[in-house]
C-alpha cells in the first residue's frame, strides 16, 4: 500500500507534492469515488486551457508602441523646457526672476489692502506695539541708508555698463524699488501691520541682493 | 440541463487517472510551469534595464514573449477583446511610468503582471460603476465576444459563466494558475497574498466551480457512466 486513502484527497487537492499525486493515483486505481474525484478535479485543469487563446497580435503592439513613444516624449518634454530655463542667460533668467518678484509683490499688496480689515480685527498679537514701531522704523530707515550707499556704490557699473546683464539688473531694480514704493506706501497708511514690514524687508534683501551681485559682476 | 452535456464533452478531453493531464495538477511548485520568463532570469533583468533605458526594443520584446498571455488573462478578466487590448496597452503605459519604481523584488514578469491584474480590477469596477450610473441593463446581459475558432465553444462559454460567478480573487487565481501557468509564489506577489492564500484560493475556486460545472452525482451515473 502506498500509505494514500480517501481522508488525504482533499489535502493533496490543496497542496500535495507530486509524490502524493502520484500516491493518490495509484490509489484511485482501486477505489472508485477517489477515481471519479481525481477525474473531476483534473477535468478542470483541462477545461482551463479551453480559455487559453495566444495568437499574435501586431496591431496592438503598433497601438501601444504609438502611445509609449508619445509618453515618452511628453516626458522628454518637460526636461527640454527646464534645459530651456538652464539655458537662458543669467540676465534673462534675473529679469524673468524680477518680474515674478514684481507680481508676487503686486498680488502681495492687494491681498494685504484687502485684508487689512479682517487684520486690524485678528487682534493686537499681529499689531506691532508702538515701541516695537518705533524700533522698526528705525532700523528700516538705517537699512534703507545702508542699501542706498550700496546703490551709489553700484551707479557708475549699471549707467556705463550696456551688457544684457547690467540692463536686467537695472530693469530688476527698477521692478523692486516700485514695488517698495508701494508698500512702503501701504506701511505709511497702517503701520502697525508686521505682514507689511515682512513684505517690504523681503524686498529690501531682494534689493541689497541685486546691488551686490552688480558690485560682484564688476569686480 | 447543460452541464450533462458539458461532463460528456469532458469525457473526451481528460485522460484518465495518472494519464498525461496529470502534471498540470500535481504538486503546485514542483510542476513545470508553462512560461519560465515569469521567473527572475538574466533575461528578465536585461528586460527590466532595457525599459529602464528607456529602449524601446525592450517594450517590443516584452509584448513579444507576454503580450498574448496578458491579452488573454485580461480577456478573461474582463469580457471583451477591445477591453482587453485598452487593458494591456494601459498596462504598458504604466511600466513606463513606473520602471523608476521597479526594485527587483519580484521577476519584472510577475511585476509587470500585477500591474495588468490592478488595471483590469479598476476598468473592471470603472465599468460596473458606469452601468450602474446609466442604469443600463440592456449592456449588463450582453454575451461575451466570441474567442478564437478551434476552442470548444460550448464548453468555454459554461466555464466563462461559472467563473463569472465566483469572487474576484478566485477568478484571478484560476486564471492566472490554469490557463495562464503561474506559480502559486509569482501569483501570490501579483495579488499580494500570501501562497498559502493563494492555493486555498484556488482549491475553492475548482471547488465552486466542480460544483456549478459537473453534474449531480445521480443525473452523472445514469448519463455519462
Amino acid at each position: 500500500m502506498n500509505g494514500i486513502n480517501c481522508q488525504d484527497r482533499e489535502r493533496i487537492f490543496l497542496d500535495g507534492t507530486a509524490e502524493e499525486w502520484t500516491a493518490l493515483e495509484r490509489h484511485a486505481a482501486d477505489c472508485p469515488a477517489c477515481a471519479e474525484e481525481v477525474r473531476a478535479w483534473k477535468s478542470l485543469s483541462v477545461a482551463a486551457g479551453e480559455l487559453r487563446d495566444h495568437h499574435e497580435n501586431t496591431a496592438l503592439w503598433t497601438r501601444i508602441e504609438h502611445s509609449l513613444r508619445e509618453q515618452q516624449q511628453h516626458k522628454a518634454r518637460f526636461w527640454t523646457r527646464l534645459a530651456v530655463w538652464n539655458g537662458i542667460s543669467l540676465g534673462w533668467q534675473t529679469a524673468l526672476v524680477g518680474a515674478l518678484a514684481l507680481v508676487l509683490a503686486v498680488s502681495g499688496a492687494y491681498v494685504i489692502r484687502h485684508g487689512r480689515d479682517r487684520s486690524a480685527e485678528a487682534g493686537a498679537s499681529k499689531l506691532l506695539k508702538n515701541s516695537a514701531l518705533a524700533e522698526v522704523e528705525r532700523t528700516e530707515r538705517e537699512y534703507m541708508k545702508a542699501i542706498d550707499q550700496l546703490a551709489v556704490e553700484a551707479k557708475p557699473q549699471l549707467d556705463s555698463s550696456s551688457t544684457p546683464l547690467m540692463a536686467s539688473y537695472r530693469e530688476k531694480l527698477v521692478v523692486l524699488d516700485s514695488a517698495i514704493d508701494e508698500l512702503r506706501e501701504q506701511a505709511q497708511q497702517n503701520p502697525s501691520n508686521a505682514h507689511l514690514r515682512y513684505q517690504l524687508l523681503a524686498m529690501y534683501q531682494e534689493k541689497q541682493q541685486t546691488l551686490q551681485d552688480v558690485l560682484e559682476t564688476k569686480k | 440541463m447543460a452541464s450533462v452535456g458539458l461532463t460528456l464533452q469532458w469525457e473526451h478531453r481528460i485522460s484518465p487517472v495518472g494519464g498525461e493531464g496529470a502534471s498540470r495538477v500535481q504538486s503546485t511548485e514542483t510542476d513545470d510551469r508553462s512560461n519560465p520568463t515569469s521567473r527572475a532570469t538574466p533575461e528578465d533583468g536585461a528586460l527590466a534595464a532595457g525599459c529602464l533605458a528607456g529602449d524601446m526594443r525592450a517594450y517590443e520584446q516584452l509584448y513579444a514573449v507576454q503580450g498574448a498571455r496578458m491579452r488573454n488573462l485580461a480577456r478573461n478578466l474582463l469580457g471583451t477583446q477591445s477591453d482587453a487590448e485598452d487593458a494591456v496597452q494601459e498596462t504598458f503605459l504604466k511600466i513606463q511610468r513606473g520602471i523608476g519604481s521597479f526594485r527587483g523584488q519580484s521577476s519584472f514578469v510577475t511585476w509587470a503582471f500585477r500591474i495588468l491584474v490592478n488595471t483590469c480590477y479598476d476598468m473592471r469596477r470603472s465599468k460596473v460603476r458606469r452601468k450602474e450610473h446609466s442604469q443600463d441593463h440592456s449592456e449588463e446581459s450582453a454575451p461575451r465576444e466570441p474567442r478564437a475558432p478551434g476552442a470548444h465553444p460550448t464548453l468555454r462559454m459554461a466555464l466563462e459563466r461559472a467563473l463569472g460567478q465566483l469572487t474576484e480573487h478566485q477568478r484571478s487565481v484560476f486564471l492566472l494558475y490554469e490557463v495562464e501557468g503561474f506559480r502559486h509564489s509569482e501569483i501570490a506577489t501579483m495579488l499580494q497574498i500570501s501562497e498559502t492564500a493563494s492555493k486555498n484560493t484556488l482549491f475553492q475556486a475548482k471547488r465552486n466551480l466542480r460544483g456549478m460545472l459537473e453534474p449531480p452525482r445521480s443525473a452523472e451515473a445514469g448519463g455519462a457512466r
